[in-house]
């Protein structure tokens, strides 16, 4: 029996279908590897509460990824679509995000924008993440969450329509470059977090009248290496999703620039290695080492299409060896970040591209009229993001804090958030130590089980 | 009808209720709604559980 040939018309749109069925494949499996970013949060905020507050930190990181994804399909997206130029909405550009539009939803004509709505919702739920772990012990889970929508599902992805899109006015007037997201995911979490921490205040027994400080040690240090390194993981997934699958042509970065994972593939493993060395040269401890790794990573994203990759090393080193110098210094001022998350993220992105305009400066840009990478563009740019994450922070948490409404009381947190708010145990067992077991009834009417007992402070 | 097409045959938007704006509206008001009134449980779960005398102890 004879075969019919294919014509021409028919071979390219199979090869059209077969290249827009992987794209879409690429950034699903992006999406997975991100996921387990927030696995890794949560073993990493577990680990370091301490045995009193452990389930309800791990609440807190589920919680902030529960309810960025509905806020940033509300409103994320359309932000980030319709605000590049600043703060004037364009809503030609922006139509098509709306919450009701005919792309936001099941479009068998429309194989790109689920997809990319999904990978920005793992990297809004990271920003949230991001701060999550800077506020355990002591913040009130409802303030939380408001304070994670705000800067998950509104403040970042601001910057990222300014910094991180091919239209956004830092690219287009200052030629800003920053393919892995340095800028609008960690510099402004890491700096609304600050802002926050500022306000909601040490945890209580962290500092002496006389300004000193007391370590107070997580339950847990292996869960929270463990939980460092799934974030590692999760961050190949990250990655992928900072790099444009062009159906039939080459990868580009976000500024439409080519590149491809190749590149990625040497500078995000020689940073992070750098990161993991250098923060082992200042500290000598696993927490800090595999911080220091992702501070590497961080420290090297605005430039892992270009950077030559013994650089990206020494970058990465230097930067997650100066990381706990910076921690030092809040701690020194009694700004209680439980995890480091400024130092990681906060200086780790600030950092990264203020260097990458040294390294990166002379680059071109797609578009004609754009400037190439410069170093004021980048600076200025660091500046302006880390600018866009504190003010909100800091003056959102101010209010919230005025209304009594940020932190737990004083007794809650001394006896323990889990005991105060959580109808679960983390370790049974522990009743074997002198506690015991009883029910109480929570608002919603079912019982819980409780271990009641005098929790000594870990 | 929850559905917006009669056939597959050249359809693009095929979610529920794509060709309905009105009933998409309210079941987007639903969604605000619910998270909204979330975010209200949990003040109340965190006032009861701050006042509770077990707390208090």
């Amino acid at each position: 029996m004879e075969q019919a040939t294919p014509t021409l018309e028919e071979l390219h749109k199979l090869v059209q279908m077969s290249g827009t069925i992987n794209m879409e494949i690429f950034y699903w499996w992006c999406i997975a590897l991100m996921v387990i970013i927030h696995a890794g949060f949560l073993s990493y905020e577990i680990g370091a509460s301490r045995l009193k507050n452990v389930l309800t930190a791990g609440v807190k990181n589920i919680l902030a990824f529960a309810f960025i994804v509905p806020t940033f399909f509300f409103f994320g997206w359309f932000i980030y679509n319709g605000f590049a130029a600043g703060f004037t909405l364009d809503m030609d550009a922006a139509a098509a995000s709306l919450p009701w539009s005919g792309a936001m939803g099941p479009n068998v004509e429309d194989n790109a924008t689920g997809i990319f709505w999904g990978a920005f919702a793992l990297f809004a739920a990271t920003t949230a993440s991001i701060m999550s772990g800077a506020l355990i012990e002591r913040t009130r889970m409802s303030a939380f969450i408001i304070l994670a929508i705000i800067l998950g599902s509104a403040v970042w992805i601001l910057g990222a329509a300014w910094s991180w899109h091919p239209s956004g006015w830092l690219t287009t007037e200052w030629g800003f470059h920053d393919v892995g997201a340095a800028g609008c995911v960690h510099t402004i979490a890491g700096f609304f977090t600050l802002g926050v921490v500022m306000n909601v205040g040490a945890r209580i027994g962290r500092f002496n009248a006389d300004g000193s400080a007391n370590p107070i040690v997580g339950h847990s240090m292996p869960m929270s290496v463990i939980g460092l390194m799934l974030v590692i993981v999760g961050f190949f997934g990250f990655l992928g999703g900072c790099i444009i699958y062009n159906v039939g042509g080459q990868w580009t970065n976000i500024y439409g620039q080519p590149t491809n994972l190749s590149a990625f593939a040497f500078n995000t493993l020689m940073g992070f290695a750098g990161g993991l060395i250098g923060a082992y040269l200042t500290t000598r401890e696993p927490f800090w080492m595999m911080s220091g790794g992702l501070i590497g990573i961080i420290s090297v994203a605005p430039g892992l299409d270009v950077y030559y990759p013994p650089l990206a090393y020494v970058i990465g080193m230097g930067v997650a060896a100066a990381a706990p110098l910076v921690h030092k210094f809040l701690v020194k001022r009694q700004i209680d970040d439980a995890v480091g998350a400024f130092a990681v993220h906060g200086f780790g992105g600030f950092a990264g591209i203020v260097i990458s305009g040294i390294f990166l400066a002379g680059y071109p840009n797609m578009a004609e009229g754009v400037p190439p990478v410069n170093f004021l563009g980048q600076a200025g740019g660091a500046v302006v993001l880390a600018l866009l994450g504190f003010i909100p922070g800091y003056l959102i948490s101010l209010a919230m804090k005025q209304a009594g409404f940020l932190r737990v009381p004083a007794h809650a947190e001394e006896r323990g958030l889990d005991l105060t708010e959580v109808p679960a145990e983390a370790y049974p067992e522990w009743a074997l130590t002198g506690a015991s077991t009883t029910y109480i009834s929570t608002d919603s009417g079912s019982s819980a089980t409780v271990v009641v007992a005098e929790v000594k402070a870990i | 009808m929850s559905s917006p097409i009669s056939s597959w045959e050249g359809a693009s938007s095929v979610y529920t209720y794509a060709d309905k704006p009105a009933v998409l509206a309210v079941i987007l008001l639903v969604a605000v709604a619910v998270t909204v009134v979330a975010i209200w449980a949990t003040i109340r779960h965190e006032k009861h559980s701050y006042n509770s005398p077990m707390t208090k102890k």
